[in-house]
């Protein structure tokens, strides 16, 4: 059984400094099992400016096991599969310690992005790439950032219009945008909820 | 006994008004006339009660059973107390003598049931029973039972108008109850919701509340941990922001100091286990498991024993010994609780 009591506690404190960290867990569904986190690409790296979505699914004993994460955002990583988003990452395997938190392995994540380990590669094509030519690899993974895991500003005025017809307020709308990250359904989900 | 005593006290109060001889005369009678039967009734009830728990103890003691006989010895009681009103008490005497040899009878018999089927259909027994002879002589008593008890319940109204004869008989009626809780406790049964010798012992009964609430005081304030955000922390505490271990929490952390009991370590005790974030009581916070400091519910720990022992904070293995002297800590704090 997760520890609800926990997991509400992480929620919140992790929600509370959302405009320090940047880093911001929700709930995915209506149960707090299912989550969706969000961190912001590192900067001075390919993925600056970029919003990632990681989901994560805590399993029965969190927090005595690691929750389990993968990338929701597709990202041009060594460590991180271009294919599922599996993350190669040792405190979400063996090194994982009941200590650490939801907000923690976020900033892990987002540690990784910065400093990727290409001899411990999750994805060997990038991971070759990475070693054999970084200005490819940097180049592909700031391509995939603007690709993938941001929102231009043109299509966020588009969102925003459109939820707005919806009936939902403007200044709501675009909090409840950056909130979840850009994401429209994720938006109208939370505006939903409340 | 108190039956006595109540009796004693009640007598001389009327008899010492001296304006209607006449009254006082007849007092000075039903008082008379009441001690005889008190002493009578006082002998039979400790002969019933030892004779009908032998009985019982015979057969099997059966619960039901003594609550049967109970209400049955109540009734006749009651009706032999009225009956003796009219009669004088040797007629009593030997009715209620006579009845209760006729109930042994009946207790030698098949039991309390058989003697109210008897009752009810007090024509078929003869017949019916196997052993003619005891039902005959069970309903023979329930049948005369039977009269008097209908003639008791029919004349209740004029016998509760003398005050002296309702408390005699409650008392009475308290005598045969502690008799028989005397009589279960002995024979170490859990007597039925109506046997509470509570008011006789209530007033010996100390209280001893006071003490405690005192010890609960001092328990609270041994607990009690100062938050940043306290209107009444003292101003010379020392802000604490070492415990980051549980980084989210530092906040509702580096506030509490461990004022009241042993800090160990250079960190403060955190308040709630940073890891099932439940308040720390004072044996968890007494707990250090592991030398880095690092600090957690006993419940936490005892998972994470099961499962790599590995300490959260450090991610090193918990030490063997340690856990052995963790685990005789942990008895002598829980041995500790009780007596406090």
């Amino acid at each position: 059984m997760v520890d609800f009591g926990r997991v509400q506690k992480e929620l919140q404190d992790c929600n509370k400094d959302i405009n320090v960290s940047g880093i911001s867990v929700n709930p995915k569904f209506d149960n707090l099992i299912n989550l969706i986190g969000t961190i912001p690409g590192p900067v001075a790296t390919p993925y600056e400016g970029g919003t990632f979505k990681i989901d994560i699914d805590l399993p029965d004993a969190y927090p005595f096991e690691p929750p389990r994460m993968k990338f929701a955002t597709k990202v041009w990583h060594p460590n991180i599969s271009s294919q599922s988003g599996a993350i190669c990452l040792d405190i979400l395997k063996d090194q994982w310690s009941p200590a650490l938190t939801l907000k923690t392995a976020l900033l892990s994540i987002q540690a990784l992005l910065s400093a990727p380990e290409p001899d411990d590669p999750q994805d060997a094509v990038v991971a070759q790439q990475y070693l054999k030519d970084y200005q490819t690899f940097a180049s592909t993974a700031r391509y995939w950032t603007e690709s993938f895991a941001k929102t231009s500003s043109l299509g966020v005025e588009d969102k925003v219009q459109k939820l707005v017809e919806m009936g939902f307020p403007e200044g709501m709308v675009r909090s409840t945008l950056e909130v979840v990250g850009g994401d429209e359904n994720l938006a109208l989900e939370k505006l939903c909820s409340g | 006994m108190v039956y006595d005593s109540i009796a004693n006290a009640l007598i001389p109060t009327p008899a010492s008004n001296p304006k209607d001889f006449n009254k006082k005369k007849r007092v000075n009678r039903t008082a008379k006339l009441k001690q005889s039967k008190l002493d009578v009734r006082r002998e039979q009830w400790l002969s019933q009660v030892s004779i009908r728990f032998d009985v019982n103890w015979l057969f099997g003691v059966f619960i039901v059973k003594n609550k049967g006989c109970k209400e049955e010895n109540r009734g006749t009681d009651r009706a032999k107390t009225r009956a003796s009103d009219m009669h004088p008490s040797n007629e009593g005497e030997t009715r209620t003598i006579g009845k209760l040899v006729i109930n042994r009878g009946g207790e030698e018999n098949d039991g309390l049931m058989n003697h109210y089927s008897d009752w009810e259909s007090p024509s078929n027994s003869p017949t019916s029973h196997t052993s003619s002879l005891a039902s005959n002589r069970s309903v023979t008593n329930f049948t005369g039972g039977s009269s008097s008890r209908s003639s008791s319940s029919s004349s209740g109204g004029c016998y509760s108008g003398s005050m002296t004869e309702e408390d005699d008989g409650d008392d009475g009626c308290l005598d045969d109850w502690e008799a028989i809780a005397d009589a279960l406790a002995a024979d170490e049964i859990k007597s039925d919701h109506n046997v509470s010798p509570e008011p006789q012992v209530h007033d010996h009964n100390i209280n001893p509340e006071p003490v405690e609430t005192v010890k609960d005081d001092r328990v609270q304030v041994n607990r009690r941990a100062w938050r940043p955000d306290d209107a009444f922390r003292p101003q010379g505490l020392p802000n604490l922001l070492k415990q980051n271990s549980f980084p989210m929490n530092s906040e509702r952390n580096h506030g509490c100091g461990a004022w009241g009991f042993k800090n160990t370590g250079l960190t403060p005790v955190p308040t709630t286990c940073p890891i099932c974030c439940e308040d720390l009581d004072l044996t968890d916070s007494s707990f250090l498991p592991c030398p880095c400091g690092y600090r957690l519910c006993l419940f936490c720990y005892k998972r994470i024993l099961e499962d790599n022992g590995r300490c959260p904070g450090c991610r090193k293995q918990y030490e063997q010994p340690e856990q052995g002297i963790a685990s005789s800590k942990l008895a002598r704090s829980y041995s500790m609780i009780p007596s406090r």
